[in-house]
């Protein structure tokens, strides 16, 4: 090391006309790539590109919590493969993407296929982002180049164990599942119901969490003409994407055209749903963000899409019964007061309920009237056929910032047991997901 | 246990203590935090306290571990602390992993630039060895890491620079009321909004405060901050905590403190060696322990050459007023206080009697109305008897108020000499007396209490003369330039000892004249700094 370090001392001539020689081509590379472009530098296209780029949260993945805008570095636990981060994509000419030419954008966007020909990890959700038309496409390029503040930090490696980090196989992969087509507006449906088709097969990328996923991890459908389309995808980071296609039972058949439009708006609809985790910053960086008629027009398609039918007897949002157990309790001493030495005397799912939940959920769980704290009856999250997002819901929290108001409820993980943990859980399924009539 | 050790070893979890332990842990020291209560999560102190019959204890849902007791009073009295003088300094605390400010109003004042100074311009008491300018970048720090809501458009007289973390949630009626009734009648009052660290929105991932309007005892929502924020937050950034580790005895070698001597739970014995000591056990517990401590250089113990270990204690002897007011008020909708009057903190007169803040109740008064009612034994029906107790609830407006006791060395805490408790460790014993400068000046509040209830039209006016206790345990390690009248120096290091140093309360040469917690919290961030840059 040290002899290295002298052997750079000794050279510094040299360093100092490699350095210049290095800018002199970084100047270059800007300003060929500057030349090449100016015709994209034009504000209205970079207007429409930064609508198109919240419609397509690219926010979502390329900006790391606390983060700078777009500066990428935000970690991906992929299953079966390791840990990705997302790549930096601001005008930045060495760690960005400020030296892609619009076909080298294009294809990465459509295809997956970075600069140095290099297959992208399909965490970038392509597949959809092949529907995204030409036009677009240039507006989306355009406001990377030119509107977009460029930063310079570059993002970790990924973390994938050797066998797992060739890239090749994703070229069999893409072969195999990618169906990499633009956009084919259907005569038969309407221009609404077009346009919302197009940003939910695409931009939204709804299906990239709401579609089930095959054997290798592959999306199993990319539009409503596919099995299974939108029906519920697998549980990634904890959180489980439900059913959303027009089903009364197992999807949103049930929900009117105004609650889902007003969900999608806000994440909210007393005694229906709440969104948390993904959902929530899907709505809260590109949703509650978009145009009043792009919402429309998602919703228009997404309430004609097949609907799919699961395992579950009663619709989500429509199960469970206000709590009772409050009169039992109050009086009665606590658990650990009773057995002070006992440590695996823990209180019961009700008690635990009425200690942590109930000052806002109130001691019913319904909630308020005016929804601020939600009911946990009729409650899609607390009444789903699986637990996974109450789980999360419980142990992280909820937070959600929409038109500039904060929505939050706290995480409990630091309050409970493993064992006080099942038993609230337990205690919330067993009194708020319970089947109707019940 | 034997054998552990820390660069930093913290006695104490409340809110200096954790404070302190966050800031170290998070500039990568390594940092061991010794708590003598256990851990209790807050939906048990909930689920206390809502079974509790009489909910003005605020004491009964957090009962103290037999290995480390606090005081206790009414219901389950434990005669903990031991009282000797003129006056009972029958004071609280909690001990367990977060400290006291799990139950308190949540008031984050700020000191004034005179309540530094009253010796130089009052000729009482003592001044500190720092200035308010000293101290004003901490204090603005220490607003945003509890929270802290204030009004920006209301001088409070101590100037700040920012603006606070969040503005206040919309008073009360009952607050908006008496403050706009009492402001038009006496301007110089000057009720104004109370700087709290509560949440107006969320903030810090705690949600925003929904009115439970039971912050003493026990914030249910975390909207309120608590000391276990930064105990947390502390373990989060790698600081260990060892609850139930009740120290009784810190170890010298020269002047150098190299170890501290803890019992657990089942009275095992253990020792921890560190490199730097941070005592942060609140006015009570820390002196006793450093006088619990001799060695063979400081015979009269720890920090203690110039024998002001334990001395100079100081609180804010309160009295109150209560009456009915001409017009429904409905005290009990929001936090339990958003106002206070702060006409009377500073002037000349404080060189004669005491500077003092006088502050609104907004607790709701329901169960007093009820029992109120319920005792007159009236023979009425079912209706009249819930108007009766609908009015009068509606109607209840209470005062109270903080004196400023001057630090006098025959106020004291020591180790008892004969009463110990479960451990065999000895208990507090307090000298107390509130001089004449309190008592003349409660005079004058008595005096004003009386125009506040004509102005409110109030009826039945009730006066609360006993001096009550308000918990702003200061002064017993206290602080000033000089090693022969002082025991830690204006970084809060012991004169005696230099790894040794106090976080809390028991450093203030002054107690000022409003709630104590944010100059606790802006010295110990600021301790926090000096040990950082130190190390």
């Amino acid at each position: 090391m040290r002899l290295l370090r002298l052997s750079v001392m000794l050279s510094a001539p040299l360093l100092l006309w490699w350095v210049v020689s290095v800018l002199a081509q970084e100047v270059w590379d800007t300003a060929g790539a500057t030349e090449v472009n100016t015709e994209l530098n034009l504000p209205e296209l970079i207007d429409k590109g930064r609508y198109l780029a919240i419609a397509g949260d690219c926010e979502a993945c390329h900006t790391a919590p606390g983060g700078k805008l777009f500066a990428g570095g935000r970690a991906m636990e992929i299953p079966r493969l390791g840990t990705l981060y997302s790549s930096n994509i601001t005008p930045d000419i060495n760690v960005g993407i400020g030296g892609w030419s619009l076909r080298e954008f294009d294809r990465a966007l459509r295809r997956g296929i970075g600069k140095m020909g290099r297959n992208l990890y399909p965490a970038m959700p392509y597949e959809a982002y092949a529907k995204i038309t030409d036009e677009d496409m240039r507006a989306l390029y355009a406001y990377f180049l030119f509107g977009v503040q460029p930063v310079h930090d570059a993002v970790p490696a990924n973390r994938i164990p050797k066998p797992l980090s060739a890239r090749w196989p994703l070229k069999v992969w893409n072969w195999l599942f990618v169906d990499s087509e633009v956009y084919q507006p259907r005569p038969d449906q309407s221009d609404e119901w077009n346009r919302g088709a197009y940003l939910v097969q695409g931009l939204a990328h709804c299906g990239e969490c709401h579609t089930p996923r095959g054997i290798a991890f592959q999306e199993k459908a990319y539009d409503e003409t596919g099995r299974g389309f939108l029906s519920g995808g697998p549980v990634l980071d904890g959180w489980e994407a439900y059913n959303i296609t027009p089903d009364p039972v197992s999807g949103i058949g049930k929900w009117s055209r105004e609650q889902l439009t007003q969900y999608l708006e806000t994440g909210h609809v007393n005694r229906l749903a709440q969104a948390g985790g993904p959902m929530a910053e899907a709505i809260e960086n590109s949703l509650s963000k978009m145009r009043g008629s792009d919402i429309a027009a998602m919703v228009t398609y997404l309430r004609d899409i097949p609907p799919v039918a699961g395992e579950a007897r009663a619709p989500r949002h429509q199960r469970g019964q206000p709590a009772s157990e409050v009169i039992i309790k109050r009086g009665n001493p606590i658990a650990v007061d009773t057995h002070p030495a006992d440590a695996t005397k823990t209180s019961d799912g009700a008690r635990l309920y009425l200690g942590m939940c109930a000052s806002c959920h109130g001691v019913d769980g319904t909630g308020t009237p005016d929804g601020y704290y939600p009911s946990l009856v009729n409650n899609s999250t607390v009444g789903a056929e699986s637990d996974h997002n109450l789980r999360q819901a419980v142990l992280y929290g909820v937070r959600r910032t929409v038109d500039g108001h904060k929505k939050m409820m706290p995480g409990f993980a630091n309050q409970l047991s493993e064992q006080q943990y099942e038993k609230l859980v337990n205690y919330l399924r067993r009194t708020f997901a319970a089947p109707p009539g019940k | 246990m034997a054998g552990m050790e820390a660069e930093f070893i913290i006695v104490g979890s409340g809110v200096a203590g954790a404070l302190v332990a966050n800031e170290l842990a998070s500039a990568g020291k390594s940092v061991l935090m010794l708590e003598a209560g256990p851990r209790v999560p807050r939906w048990q102190t909930v689920e206390r306290f809502r079974n509790q019959v009489d909910k003005t204890d605020f004491m009964a849902p957090y009962r103290s571990a037999p290995w480390a007791p606090h005081p206790e009073y009414g219901k389950f009295a434990n005669d903990y602390l031991v009282f000797k003088g003129s006056h009972k300094f029958n004071s609280q605390y909690i001990r367990a992993v977060g400290g006291t400010t799990w139950h308190w109003a949540a008031s984050c004042w700020r000191f004034l630039p005179n309540d530094f100074k009253i010796r130089s311009l009052y000729g009482v008491g003592r001044d500190w060895p720092i200035e308010y300018a000293d101290l004003a970048p901490w204090y603005q720090h220490a607003e945003q890491e509890l929270g802290v809501w204030g009004p920006d458009d209301e001088e409070l007289g101590s100037p700040r620079d920012r603006a606070y973390p969040m503005s206040p949630l919309p008073l009360s009626y009952n607050d908006a009321q008496v403050k706009q009734r009492m402001n038009a009648h006496n301007p110089d009052w000057r009720v104004v909004t109370e700087p709290v660290a509560r949440n107006s929105r969320p903030y810090d991932d705690r949600p925003t405060c929904c009115g439970n309007n039971n912050c003493m005892p026990i914030c249910p929502i975390g909207a309120m901050y608590n000391g276990i924020v930064h105990v947390d937050k502390a373990e989060a950034n790698g600081a260990r905590l060892i609850e139930n580790a009740v120290v009784n005895r810190i170890v010298s070698e020269g002047d150098r403190i190299v170890a501290v001597e803890y019992r657990d739970s089942l009275g095992e014995a253990h020792r921890i060696e560190g490199k730097t000591f941070i005592l942060a056990a609140n006015g009570i517990e820390t002196p006793k322990l450093m006088l619990m401590s001799p060695g063979r250089h400081h015979p009269a113990g720890v920090g203690n050459r110039s024998d002001m270990v334990g001395r100079n204690l100081m609180d804010h002897p309160g009295t109150g007023v209560g009456f009915y007011a001409d017009k429904p008020l409905w005290p009990g909708r929001g936090p339990q206080e958003m106002t206070s009057l702060i006409g009377f903190r500073d002037g000349p007169f404080r060189a004669e009697y005491a500077g003092k803040k006088l502050h609104l109740s907004n607790m709701s008064v329901v169960e007093r109305a009820t029992r109120e009612v319920l005792g007159q034994n009236l023979e009425h029906d079912i209706l009249t008897l819930n108007e009766r107790i609908r009015d009068r609830a509606a109607r209840y407006v209470e005062f109270n108020s903080f004196h400023e006791l001057l630090p006098q060395p025959q106020n004291r805490i020591r180790p008892s000499a004969t009463e110990k408790d479960a451990s065999g460790i000895p208990r507090p014993e307090i000298t107390y007396s509130i001089d004449d400068y309190v008592k003349k000046s409660a005079v004058h509040t008595r005096e004003n209490y009386a125009e506040i209830a004509r102005v409110m039209g109030g009826s039945e006016v009730t006066f609360s003369d006993e001096f009550a206790p308000n918990n702003h345990i200061t002064g017993t390690t206290i602080m000033g330039e000089s090693a022969e009248d002082s025991v830690v120096d204006k970084d809060c290091r012991t004169f005696d000892h230099p790894n040794l140093f106090i976080a809390g309360s028991s450093v203030m040469p002054t107690v000022g004249t409003a709630n104590v917690t944010l100059t606790i919290a802006a010295l110990a961030l600021r301790l926090a700094d000096r040990l950082i840059k130190e190390a």
